[in-house]
């Protein structure tokens, strides 16, 4: 008896583990994708990261590693006091590789917040139970980091893939596009962006982007393609919100929380936090720890500018050697509540873009109105050029000593105005002409061929 | 006099001791030393005597009357009793030990001296997981090695003491930080993932999960985090078997692909209580550094590049020629920064006994390890285990339980000193200034000992318990249950304090961080199985059914913490003015499986076994989750062949054996099916919810196909043995992380490959007892093992993101490189094969030179001998293989980093031949890029060939006259103490450039049994 009680205890143990037993749930730390774009809450978190990665990494970060520093040192904006083992001497001295973990980091970082964008474009199309009004402006929002990304992207390594969907079939194998065929595609997404964007900000502080914000975004875009007309619409569409926005008379005021010239800055990652840019730049006592401002940059302000007393820093050292460091953002350490946020689209660049966009049609009044706001807001004399080729170097000096280590602009601006041969082999012995280009990172080019050929000089 | 008074008080503890246990374990002890009576026998007398060997007591020795049911174990040192006729015949039976058979021939005191039985290696019983069998008859590929041939080496992982030792097996230490990892991979690569070649551990009949814990931000070992291998202490165990084929590993299904490593812990044994002790210690050092240029070296290289580029004015960040750095001082900075000697000590401590029915062990044992890098570092671990095994009195009914719970404490710095030590200028300033701080240089010196402020620090604690319960039905049905339970807690932290950073940066520290990880995995297993076993006539049947159920919950949370107000605090989470959570998780995984084995065994000749499973787990989406294996394994005893054994008298053992069936892989991590989006940690205001990864929801079960044929032969009354092994394995259906272009917004994706790898080789195994002799014997054990692995076929190779990394036909593990071809003589630059023609070498269309980092071949020849009580065993392991060597990832001979000596002959002027290039710095693009080329080129690889004194130990028994009957063993232990290599680099085992490579070890013991 015994033994047909454990035998059938045994068979009954065996059989009781039917297929269920590997069935398991969702883990509680996971939310479906379906379900994140059925409720207005989950789906502005999905979007709110996608902030959150452009402010931590990829190219636009205040990080060392975000353009902002790295083309400051690529450029001729920052010197560079680090240590030798750090990957920013490479950009100093423009010596990348195509192995170069830095470089592969920004690209890989811009594709993922491409993929993420991609994902909210795409989940809210699909969801039954968003409101249009919601719908809307996630859709556009997503435009407009889309369109932001690539447009870094492409300012960095020339011709580069344009992604619009979330379908790796597609993603893996993309090649290229002139760059012609990707400024199409930035005007295209930052149009349907400000068409799609509420003219309001959504919550505090101007952390997420409005209509004006994709405007001017569209407006530098213009200028870039040399749309000069387009460029001077656009970005007055956006100077002429004077109940939103205006130039700080208190240059101390531009920079801070909430400065009126801010279009669109990114919420610092913590309740009391500042922004990396602070912490990247600022020094106490020299030498200095990563980089300092150049001297070329500071002998590029004028007698007078009250930008290099308010937005830079002198530090002596113990031998009496002197130091600059930017000082736009004051704050490197907590705060009681948050005080200044990282600035990514401000009025005053819009002012120079109008300026610029106004002299190449020959409206040199208007282009010198534009450019004597800012100079005046800086505490400087009206400008004295009088040509078209005079005020359009007074816009480029402008630019330098307004837009200092913001993401790139010197660089972007040597760029397009074809000058870096020209201007950066004076103080950067290591620069040659094929390093207008960043490398594709080899290990790209090694999963997806359709990413070769490589940029020239790597 | 004082010594023998010292002795035995301590025997009056003992036996103090040993009443205890006498008295726990009831009177079952009485009853198997003196047998009752039986009524019916005639002239019965008890005859005593002691067994021994080797001049020491032999505890459990089982002695039986030939022909009767009479059994006896030897007790108190060595010493029995048993009840016989003057004309009966005693046997003495102890496993490992030759069978003895003595006639009485009316005698009443037999003293007995056992030998080891160092020839008879039929009678070894295999453990095969679910069933064992002798080792003669075993139709599968399976290696086993005892406590007896690894519990001389001074070594805290079990994958060290397999080191070398076994044929197919080839296992390499990642790093040489105390409580670091090992790779080991079982008859080569199978799978395409890089994670997915781990072999499945069993403890005791538990599964247990290899997989790393820990997160990369917060542990301390740099090439890999913790593995929890750790947990198990070599001197717990008794044996490990290694399951290579199907025939051995089908039974493992999903799991068994890349074999099973089966690891039983000690058990009792019945008998005199025995205690043993054990101290060792000893100390370690970095097998082989670097050799580096030394400052007047280095400062020529440095002036010399920059001379080059026609620069005198030095830049403000070439401290080391610019006058901030003192140019007379000369670091070896390896020997400062990891030239230390790092100390082992070891107490291990066990009592064991028990009767012939109930069996028990407890063993307790503490370590600890200090490091080779300055600063109070050290690594402690202590564990205890303890078994009971118990048989009821009718013999139906047995239970087995063990019980092992290890407790961990690692406290590293958070880098690798090495990775500074091969770069750092050697006459870059001192450490401290002269007021004993770390000395910052005026801000342009990054001290390396700023890490000794940081600190990493890992806890785990780990459990592991089993119950094996059986219970015969019948005489020939046996129904059993294992159950298993782990638990593993691990917290590990970072600190990063502000005191790290140099003072300039006017860090306070609210910029102070905590890193922090917790990860939890428990699991629970079931295993009820019912074993039946049949004999008619010559032939023998065994059948064995038996189901598993398994379940394992996982959670793992990684946190920053920063800004405190002091750094005194920053242990102190809640001080924290800000708390990010980077990562958390929980995961289920269920499993699930029924398995079974029919084995047939006729007349000991012929032997079949078939083995089957089929399993189910959670990893797999629905419809993909079920799977079956199976395996057909033979086996050919020629050797009881009458014509055979009557005609070669000689062959005393002579096998055929085959195998072919199929295993699977599940090694994938759970979830990786659903599309979900997870909470990122980072707040913009709420907290960031992101995409998980890119999904794949029809994913499946990654298929093995094993063959294999072996000879086992055994000459000379097994004197000379040999096995002769050849398999073949083919895994297709490869399941991996695809790596995908970062376009795409992901770095892989999880799929099926329609490639399928094949691994083949020869295994060669060879034992010889060389002499033997009563005062001396001398045994050699040889493996050796020749590896191929081969892309079979993979559809769509050229379009995939592994076109620039595989090529059919060629191993998984190459490397393509661009191909070096000498010195341009002119420009004084590297010059590669430029093998598209296109006139710029650029990858990957010029990385066209293959290099196979597999070992071509690999083995170990390990000898023992011993000469009365004096005994030396020592271990050579051999592999032939290629690494990369010391100018792989070299910055560019000029720039501020130190260079490998070599490097002195370099290009200076048109015509030389170098054979290195022109010192350069970071502003010569061209010499800057020949340099990174050089460092992926075929000259970055070369010979890493190495035969290595693994392991030697000398030990001694102090003659038991001496010690009054106290075993008494002295021991000296050495670890990688030897070794010839011509590789141009740190250690040729390594793979991990720049990091600490492992150690040498020497250590003494002394061990007490009593």
């Amino acid at each position: 008896m015994k033994n047909i009680f454990f035998t059938t205890c045994f068979l009954l143990l065996c059989l009781s583990g039917c297929d269920s037993f590997t069935e398991v749930e969702l883990p509680n730390s996971q939310l479906t994708s379906n379900a994140v774009f059925e409720d207005q809450a989950t789906a502005d978190a999905v979007m709110a990261d996608i902030y959150t990665k452009i402010r931590d990494n990829g190219l636009l970060t205040g990080n060392s590693w975000g353009i902002s520093n790295q083309l400051g040192l690529y450029g001729d904006e920052l010197d560079f006091y680090g240590n030798p083992l750090d990957g920013s001497l490479a950009f100093y001295n423009n010596a990348l590789l195509a192995s170069s973990t830095e470089v592969a980091d920004m690209w890989n970082n811009s594709y993922n917040q491409v993929y993420a964008a991609n994902a909210v474009i795409e989940g809210v199309a699909k969801s039954a139970s968003l409101a249009q009004a919601d719908k809307d402006r996630l859709t556009g929002e997503a435009l407009f980091v889309r369109a932001l990304v690539h447009f870094y992207l492409l300012q960095c390594f020339g011709d580069v893939p344009y992604v619009t969907t979330t379908d790796y079939n597609v993603n893996r194998s993309v090649s290229r596009q002139p760059e012609s065929i990707v400024y199409g595609l930035l005007m295209a997404d930052l149009e349907g962006a400000v068409s799609l964007l509420p003219e309001a900000y959504t919550g505090a502080n101007r952390a997420r982007p409005n209509k004006w914000a994709a405007t001017a975004l569209l407006s530098r875009v213009y200028l870039y393609e040399g749309l000069w007309a387009e460029a001077s619409n656009a970005a007055s569409a956006v100077l002429n919100q004077t109940g939103l926005y205006g130039v700080e008379t208190d240059l101390d005021r531009t920079f801070v929380i909430s400065s009126k010239s801010t279009l669109w800055q990114l919420m610092a990652n913590s309740a009391g936090g500042n922004t990396y840019e602070a912490q990247t730049f600022i020094f106490f006592s020299g030498p200095p720890t990563v980089s300092a401002l150049s001297p070329s940059l500071m002998a590029a302000f004028e007698q007078g500018d009250q930008r290099k007393a308010h937005w830079t820093k002198e530090i002596t050292g113990d031998n009496g050697e002197t130091w600059y460091h930017a000082y736009k953002y004051k704050e490197n350490s907590s705060t009681g509540s948050s005080k200044e946020y990282s600035i990514v689209l401000r009025i005053g660049e819009l002012y120079l873009i109008r300026a610029e966009a106004r002299a190449e049609q020959g409206e040199l009044i208007g282009a010198k109105e534009d450019l004597d706001i800012i100079r005046s807001a800086a505490g400087l004399a009206p400008t004295t050029a009088v040509t078209q080729t005079d005020i359009l170097n007074a816009v480029l000096a402008e630019r330098r000593v307004e837009l200092f280590t913001e993401y790139g602009h010197r660089f972007f601006d040597l760029k397009r105005a074809d000058k870096l041969d020209a201007v950066l082999p004076v103080t950067k012995p290591g620069w040659d002409s094929s390093d207008r280009l960043f490398p594709i990172p080899a290990t790209e080019i090694m999963r997806n061929r359709n990413l070769a050929p490589q940029n020239a000089g790597y | 006099m004082k010594t023998i008074s010292f002795i035995s008080g301590r025997r009056h503890v003992s036996y103090l001791f040993l009443l205890v246990f006498y008295i726990s374990t009831t009177n079952a002890l009485a009853h198997t030393n003196i047998v009752p009576l039986s009524a019916t026998e005639q002239q019965q007398q008890t005859v005593t005597g002691t067994v021994t060997y080797n001049n020491m007591p032999m505890t459990g020795v089982t002695i039986t009357v030939k022909g009767k049911n009479t059994t006896a174990i030897s007790g108190e040192d060595g010493k029995f009793s048993i009840s016989a006729n003057g004309t009966d015949t005693l046997i003495f039976e102890y496993l490992g030990f030759k069978t003895q058979s003595i006639a009485l021939n009316n005698r009443t005191i037999l003293n007995i001296q056992l030998e080891e039985d160092v020839n008879d290696l039929k009678e070894v019983i295999i453990n095969a997981g679910y069933y064992s069998v002798k080792d003669s008859e075993r139709t599968g590929s399976i290696s086993k090695i005892t406590a007896k041939d690894f519990e001389k080496q001074p070594v805290t992982n079990v994958l060290a003491a397999m080191q070398g030792r076994m044929a197919g097996v080839n296992i390499t230490q990642n790093t040489g930080i105390a409580g670091g990892g090992f790779d080991i991979e079982i008859r080569g690569q199978n799978s395409l993932r890089s994670g997915g070649n781990n072999p499945l551990y069993v403890i005791d009949g538990v599964p247990y999960a290899s997989d790393l814990i820990g997160a990369r931000v917060t542990s301390p070992e740099m090439p890999m985090p913790t593995s929890p291998l750790n947990s198990l202490n070599p001197g717990d165990i008794e044996s490990i078997e290694v399951l290579r084929d199907a025939d051995a590993t089908a039974i493992y299904g999903s799991r068994g692909a890349n074999g099973v490593v089966l690891v039983t812990t000690k058990k009792g044994k019945a008998g005199k209580t025995k205690f043993i002790a054990n101290v060792s210690s000893g100390f370690g050092r970095v097998t082989r550094f670097r050799k580096l240029m030394n400052t007047q070296q280095y400062l020529q290289m440095r002036k010399e590049a920059f001379t080059n580029e026609n620069i005198t004015e030095y830049p403000s960040w070439a401290t080391d020629i610019n006058g901030e750095w003192p140019q007379d001082r000369d670091t070896d900075w390896q020997e400062t920064l990891a030239g230390g000697n790092a100390g082992f000590t070891t107490v291990q401590g066990s009592v064991s006994g028990g009767s012939e029915n109930t069996q028990f062990l407890v063993s307790g044992n503490y370590s600890r390890e200090t490091t080779v890098f300055p600063g109070d570092f050290r690594y402690t671990k202590a564990n205890v285990l303890s078994t009971i095994n118990h048989k009821s009195e009718n013999k139906k009914f047995t239970l087995g339980f063990t019980a092992g719970y290890t407790a961990r404490d690692n406290k590293q710095p958070s880098i690798d000193f090495m990775q500074e030590a091969i770069a750092l200028a050697p006459n870059a300033p001192a450490l401290y200034d002269d007021a004993g701080n770390l000395n910052w240089q005026n801000n342009t010196f990054n001290n390396p000992l700023r890490y000794l402020q940081t600190e990493a620090g890992a806890k785990t604690y780990d459990l592991l318990a089993n119950a094996q319960l059986g219970y015969s039905i019948l005489e020939n049905l046996q129904l059993r249950s294992s159950f298993g339970f782990t638990d593993l807690r691990h917290k590990e932290t970072s600190a990063l304090p502000s005191t790290m950073f140099a003072p300039s940066t006017g860090r306070t520290p609210s910029s102070s961080s905590l890193f922090a990880t917790t990860a939890n995995r428990q699991s629970w297993i079931i295993e009820p199985q019912l074993d039946y076993k049949i004999s008619i006539g010559k032939a023998k049947l065994q059948a064995l059914a038996g189901a598993t159920f398994q379940q394992q919950d996982a959670s793992q949370m990684t946190q920053q913490f920063y800004g405190f107000a002091s750094n005194a605090l920053l242990y102190n989470p809640g001080s924290a003015s800000r708390i990010t959570t980077l990562s958390s998780g929980e995961s289920v995984y269920k499993y699930q499986a029924f398995f079974g084995r029919v084995n047939f065994n006729f007349a000991q000749k012929y032997i079949i076994n078939l083995t089957g499973r089929r399993d189910g787990s959670s990893r797999f989406g629905p419809g993909n989750r079920f799977a079956n294996f199976g395996a057909v394994g033979a086996a050919w005893i020629f050797s009881n062949e009458k014509l055979i054994s009557e005609k070669l008298p000689f062959l005393s053992m002579g096998k055929l054996r085959a195998s072919y069936g199929t295993s699977g892989n599940d090694q994938i991590g759970d979830y990786q099916y659903l599309d979900t989006y997870s909470t990122s940690g980072y707040s913009y205001g709420v907290s960031g919810l992101q995409p998980t990864r890119l999904f794949n929801p029809d994913f499946a079960w990654e298929s093995n196909k094993k063959l294999e044929a072996a000879l086992e032969t055994g000459f000379l009354n097994d004197r000379i043995s040999t096995t002769v092994a050849w398999y073949r394995n083919r895994s297709s259906n490869q399941l991996v992380g695809i790596p995908l272009p970062g376009t795409t917004g992901f770095s892989e994706l999880q799929a099926n490959l329609d490639a399928e790898v094949e691994n083949s080789g020869w295994e060669v195994t060879l034992r010889t007892v060389n002499v033997k002799t009563e005062n001396f014997s001398w045994i050699t054990s040889i493996n050796y093992t020749i590896a191929k692995n081969k892309l079979l076929s993979f559809p769509g190779l050229e379009s995939s993101s592994y076109a620039n990394q595989l090529v059919i036909g060629q191993p998984l593990n190459i490397v393509k490189s661009y191909h070096y071809t000498g010195l341009d003589p002119q420009t004084g630059l590297y010059t590669f094969e430029d093998a598209n023609g296109d006139g710029r070498i650029s990858e990957p269309e010029d990385k066209t030179a293959i290099k196979n980092l597999n070992p071509q071949y690999f083995g170990g020849v390990q000898n023992q001998l011993r000469y009365g009580n004096l005994q030396l065993d020592f271990l050579f392991q051999f592999v032939k293989q290629l690494n990369y060597n010391q100018y792989y990832g070299t910055a560019a001979p000029g720039n501020m980093m130190n260079q490998p000596a070599a490097v002195v002959s370099h290009w200076q002027q048109p015509g030389d031949t170098g054979p290195y290039q022109i010192y350069a710095t970071d502003l010569n693009d061209a010499a800057i890029t020949a340099n990174s080329q050089f460092g992926s080129s075929d000259a970055a690889i070369s010979d890493g060939s190495y035969i290595r004194l693994k392991n030697i130990s000398l030990s001694y028994d102090l003659p038991l006259k001496w010690t009054r009957g106290i075993g008494c063993r002295l021991s000296v232990q050495g670890q990688n103490m030897l070794t010839v290599t011509s590789f141009k680099g740190a250690d040729p085992e390594f793979k991990s450039p720049g990091y600490l490579p492992p150690l040498k070890t020497i250590t003494t013991s002394l061990q007490l049994t009593f």
